[in-house]
């Protein structure tokens, strides 16, 4: 029962054919997903990572400056529906792209960069109720400002992920398209609801 | 075949000295919070002391250990939220809320753009907030918030007075 030569050799084309088409196809059907959704990614103009407070406001200014929260965005729960408005540092967002208007900032990262790829990921399921950002409010229980002072955070899904909780629900499943665009993610010292654009504080 | 079965001996203890390593990696557990104190300067508690301010209120309750017990159900993340004070500590406080307690959350603010800032930030995460329709006197005592919000230049926080909350 030996395989005939003319069928194995059909067979090979027919597996090169396949993989030259999916290989050809696949780029064209991402790119068409993201055009319709009218997204690119740009990593423009991303500002320098601060470590530590003289860095932090070296690179961003005062806390509760104008710039601080010169940009806003909305950002949906997937458990209420409700869509958060918050705002954030003039220098992490705000710059003209297909998704974004120009909301005079200075560069891609959050609203554009980041976002955009958990959507485009089909990760927004994931960030849930009790989202925000820039808030002019020391840190909690001190007289130190916050990094949300700053406009360099972002809590998501807070009503999944208190505070104290060493674990994640939810943001482990996007947490690292922040870490991907220059953020630390708060689990680091048991904030999982936390992201900052900033180290050492 | 004694170099067979030193590679053998030396492939099973290369493999447990990585286990044990990726054991240890696994155990070191993220410190919980606090995680230490911030690199950054710690700003003084203004209690505004003879001030008219605006305050944003949380919550009266009867006793202290319930205004405490409410303050700790009322999450801001890492920042701070509501302080716990006592209704005492403000000229015209009780004649605004009327003597439903002695406690309250509150957080003082000498500018109304930022008690609205607050109101907004607080009700966003779905907690009370109501901002009282006349300015108190703050008579000093415990620490309310002060000092949490921007200066109108927008060149930073507000650090002192302003010709609203002067006398």
């Amino acid at each position: 029962m030996g395989s005939r030569p003319g069928s194995s050799r059909r067979s090979r084309t027919t597996i090169v054919v396949v993989t030259a088409v999916v290989l050809a196809v696949a780029p064209l059907l991402v790119g068409w997903h993201w055009a319709k959704l009218g997204w690119r990614d740009k990593h423009y103009n991303y500002p320098p990572k601060p470590t530590g407070y003289a860095q932090i406001v070296s690179v961003f200014g005062q806390p509760c400056s104008a710039d601080a929260h010169a940009v806003s965005m909305g950002w949906p729960a997937a458990d209420n529906g409700a869509t958060y408005t918050f705002g954030f540092h003039k220098k992490l967002g705000g710059y003209p792209t297909e998704m974004v208007s120009n909301k005079g900032g200075k560069s891609t990262n959050l609203d554009n960069d980041v976002y955009g790829h958990i959507q485009n990921d089909h990760l927004i399921g994931y960030t849930k109720s009790g989202i925000w950002g820039y808030a002019c409010r020391y840190i909690k229980g001190g007289t130190s400002w916050s990094t949300h002072a700053f406009g360099i955070a972002v809590d998501i899904s807070a009503s999944y992920e208190p505070m104290g909780n060493c674990y994640s629900t939810v943001n482990k499943n996007f947490a690292f398209e922040f870490k991907n665009h220059g953020w630390r993610w708060g689990l680091d010292f048991c904030d999982p609801m936390h992201f900052q654009y900033a180290f050492g504080y | 075949m004694k170099r067979t079965v030193a590679s053998g001996i030396g492939l099973v203890l290369g493999v447990l000295v990585a286990l044990g390593l990726l054991a240890v990696a696994g155990h070191t557990a993220p410190q919980p919070y606090p995680y230490g104190t911030p690199i950054g300067p710690k700003m003084a508690r203004d209690t505004g002391a003879g001030e008219m301010l605006v305050l944003v209120l949380g919550g009266v309750y009867s006793t202290r250990a319930e205004a405490e017990a409410a303050n700790s159900q009322m999450s801001f993340g890492d920042v701070a939220g509501y302080y716990v004070v006592p209704v005492g500590q403000f000229q015209g406080f009780r004649e605004e809320i009327g003597s439903p307690g002695d406690f309250a959350l509150v957080s003082a603010f000498r500018t109304d753009q930022g008690a609205q800032e607050f109101a907004v930030f607080a009700q966003s995460i779905g907690y009370p907030a109501t901002i009282l329709s006349s300015r108190v006197r703050s008579l000093g005592g415990q620490y309310a918030g002060l000092g949490q919000e921007a200066d109108p230049s927008g060149l930073g926080p507000l650090t002192g007075p302003t010709r609203a909350s002067l006398p």
